[in-house]
């Protein structure tokens, strides 16, 4: 009889214990609600800047992203927690009132169009090379939507100023998704020669985009015909909805920011009744904004640092000053006073997950191009992923819109 | 301060001021863009005043001094257009309704002026919770006497008022049974309610002189009575009517009002006795509740009846002065509401019976509003 050879005590664990993702995870959430709450509580600091704080530690310990590819399941993560608040800020964008208000397109244009030739031109004048310089200033175009979708919901922000920054982001994050894709293909077609693929990859983008956007618009308006939206079970069902289109638009190689942002976008103007859902669906969504936040803190590096902060910086102000010359311009045509004119150029400022993606979506690609880019990128990543969020709080408390003090 | 003197103004003429719901074109909850619309429409000329209110979830609009149902009608009109662009052009709602159906009142912010903030101090959480929408109607009176007279005359008939423009069923999301729900709130405040029973001017002076004496008001606008005397313009003021959720119901009550008026000043048919207020709580309250449903007890005859019939009666008897003020419109419109159509909280139960959802109420509410 061959008796069992393993030690009497083989139930015990190894000593020491292997840990398991699961338990860097779970430490991750921990950590990240404790500081948010945190800064929220001792601060008065949206609790944001405590996630992405914590991802700011890990990446000082080395742990972090770096300038290398974001790695599937962290791209996942980003790309599900992003999904959820793109379609919420969609889900705020009344075409409607940029025909009634035709200043506010304007204000949408001349914003976008200023702050790419700002970071371009700054860029150029420091030395980097013009085709990098556009390429990183078609990026910068776009305001965080996750930064400004998370402050202007944890304070329950409304007002001119709130709803005029939540759809300008939406804009700008449209305009800034295609412009990368269009110049950078642009700057390709200079080597390689094929003009086609300039201007078929953008539009495969839209129109590809648009239709899964279309198709699960449809399937939440069904969905809310039915059952109330603001029900829990209704909620986790739209929650998988997104996520379900999220999976065929990665199947689709298309735009995993375009087909939320769009499909919020349709869902607002398919009908004038209202929708309400809980604040990103739950307890579920919630978690996944959380880690966004995580992730997206820890992209630094100090390799990163090293390369593109003092060029990072120099974007930021430029295309800071960009945002509030241009808010500022056209803010008493558009109807607002200047002191929230001010302050939208100000909530204007977060650069955060949408240009993690749009980095990401280049440097599978075109490899070799964005690795110049990822210096300046992640640096102004790093720096305003923490200041961004604080700026939003007090562009609206300088105004009067946040309502939880 | 010492009782203003009683101005002078034309017998009849109207004035009506209507105090607006803002509202977020997102989720249909208030939003405080009383600011922002006012900045606005400071740009344009109106015929009558556009004023903050309490809560900076609101506007008072207000027309000039019209003679007639027409003339209200316009004044209205012109200035319901250009607050409707300029709240368009900013992407918020306005409506009517004397309450908002699901607003959160700890959610409000009292409007930055002194006076709000004193009341806010004094009344605490009421001053919130007194974010509440109302029609107050003007009537010019020839001298303080009459105006006195006329007042009591018309307290008979608050529950007709009460019933015609009640619009307030819902309250923080639930529906309270109640076609004019605003009215309670307004009952809270320690100076709401009738006015003292005084005909003569002399002896209305003498009562606010013992109640200046006693420090509990310092002028007229600390009395939230359902009608009040306001001397500054030479009228009265019948302040219990919700905002209704058109232009043309709100015009239609002015000139309903005026018609009663009239036909009180003409023929005299009742004699305000301070008997007649032993009834007066009970028939507003009913008013309030059931609407043209409730009981209206006849405070000369004790006689009960609705409010529906007490209402047929009185347009019957008010048919010629409604000839005479080209309110025969007016009187259609209220004979149509009694009937078959039902007052605005009628309105406002069907539609959520329909689509189960306030916002969308709310929608449909603000779309009344802007045509």
């Amino acid at each position: 009889m061959t008796g069992d050879n393993r030690s009497d005590l083989f139930f015990l664990p190894s000593w020491p214990p292997t840990p398991d993702v699961l338990l860097w995870v779970s430490l991750t959430i921990v950590l990240a609600g404790l500081l948010g709450e945190f800064v929220f509580r001792s601060l008065k600091l949206p609790r944001v800047v405590g996630y992405a704080a914590v991802g700011t530690a890990i990446s000082a310990f080395g742990a972090g992203i770096g300038s290398a590819a974001l790695a599937p399941g962290l791209r996942l993560i980003v790309d599900l927690g992003l999904s959820l608040l793109l379609f919420e800020l969609g889900a705020r964008i009344n075409l409607r009132w940029l025909r009634a208000n035709p200043w506010l397109l304007a204000n949408s244009l001349v914003e976008s169009v200023l702050s790419f030739a700002a970071v371009h031109l700054t860029l150029v004048w420091l030395g980097t090379e013009s085709r990098v310089a556009a390429a990183v200033a078609s990026i910068l175009v776009a305001t965080s939507p996750a930064v400004v979708m998370r402050v202007a919901s944890e304070f329950n922000a409304s007002g001119q100023v709130t709803e005029r920054m939540i759809v300008l982001t939406g804009l700008n994050t449209f305009y800034a998704v295609l412009a990368s894709k269009f110049v950078v293909g642009w700057l390709h077609a200079e080597f390689v020669g094929s003009w086609f693929r300039t201007i078929a990859h953008p539009l495969y983008l839209l129109a590809g985009s648009a239709v899964v956007a279309a198709l699960l618009a449809w399937c939440v308006s069904l969905i809310a015909r039915r059952l109330d939206l603001r029900n829990e079970n209704s909620a986790l069902l739209l929650l998988g909805m997104i996520l379900l289109a999220l999976s065929l638009t990665k199947m689709a190689n298309l735009s995993t920011l375009l087909v939320p942002l769009l499909a919020g976008t349709m869902l607002r103007n398919s009908t004038e009744r209202p929708w309400v859902w809980p604040r990103h669906f739950g307890t579920a969504g919630g978690a996944l904004v959380l880690l966004l936040f995580v992730i997206t803190g820890s992209v630094w590096s100090m390799d990163a640092l090293m390369t593109g902060a003092a060029l990072g910086m120099a974007a930021i102000l430029s295309r800071l000053a960009a945002k509030i010359l241009a808010t500022a311009a056209l803010g008493r045509p558009s109807g607002i006073s200047m002191r929230q004119a001010l302050a939208l150029g100000v909530a204007l400022m977060p650069i955060s997950g949408a240009a993690l993606v749009m980095m990401a979506d280049l440097q599978a690609i075109y490899p070799a191009f964005a690795a110049q880019m990822t210096g300046i990128v992640f640096s102004a990543v790093a720096v305003l992923e923490l200041l961004g969020p604080i700026a939003v709080q007090a562009a609206l408390r300088y105004v009067n819109e946040d309502k939880l003090r | 301060m010492p009782l203003e003197a009683f101005a002078e103004s034309r017998a009849l003429t109207l004035g009506v001021e209507l105090e607006l719901q803002i509202v977020d074109a997102h989720d249909y909850d208030l939003s405080h863009g009383a600011r922002d619309l006012l900045r606005l429409a400071a740009r344009r000329r109106l015929p009558g005043e556009v004023k903050p209110e309490m809560t900076d979830s609101m506007i008072e609009l207000s027309t000039g001094v019209c003679s007639d149902y027409a003339g209200i009608l316009a004044h209205l009109r012109e200035s319901r257009d250009v607050l409707v662009e300029c709240a368009t052009k900013l992407n918020i709602g306005l409506s009517g309704g004397g309450t908002h159906p699901f607003q959160d009142w700890s959610q409000r912010r009292i409007f930055d002026t002194p006076r709000f903030h004193m009341l806010s101090e004094l009344y605490g959480y009421l001053s919130k919770q007194f974010t509440v929408f109302g029609q107050h109607v003007h009537v010019g009176c020839p001298g303080p006497d009459a105006a006195l007279v006329l007042l009591h005359g018309l307290s008979r008939f608050i529950p007709h008022f009460v019933a015609l423009s009640a619009s307030s069923p819902f309250v923080q999301g639930t529906d309270t049974g109640f076609h004019s729900a605003r009215l309670n709130s307004v009952f809270a405040f320690p100076l709401s309610g009738r006015a003292p029973f005084a005909l003569t001017w002399d002896e209305f002076t003498r009562f606010f002189d013992k109640m200046t004496r006693t420090g509990v008001v310092q002028s007229m606008k600390d009395f939230y009575w359902d009608i009040r005397p306001k001397p500054e313009f030479g009228t009265i003021e019948v302040r219990v009517l919700d905002t209704p959720l058109t232009i043309e119901k709100a015009a239609a009550l002015a000139a309903y009002i005026q018609c009663v008026a009239r036909w009180l000043s003409f023929e005299q048919p009742f004699r305000p006795a301070e008997d007649d207020y032993l009834v007066y709580t009970f028939n507003r309250f009913q008013a309030c509740r059931f609407g043209f449903d409730g009981t209206f007890v006849d405070p000369q005859t004790g006689e009960h009846h609705t409010i529906r019939d007490d209402i047929t009666q009185t347009l019957a008897a008010i048919e010629h002065h409604a000839i005479e003020l080209g309110a025969e419109d007016a009187c259609r419109r209220v004979r149509d509401d009694i009937g078959a159509l039902g007052n605005d909280a009628t309105w406002i139960r069907d539609t959520f019976e329909r689509e189960q959802l306030l916002p969308e109420v709310v929608r449909q509410q603000c779309l009344r509003w802007s045509r």
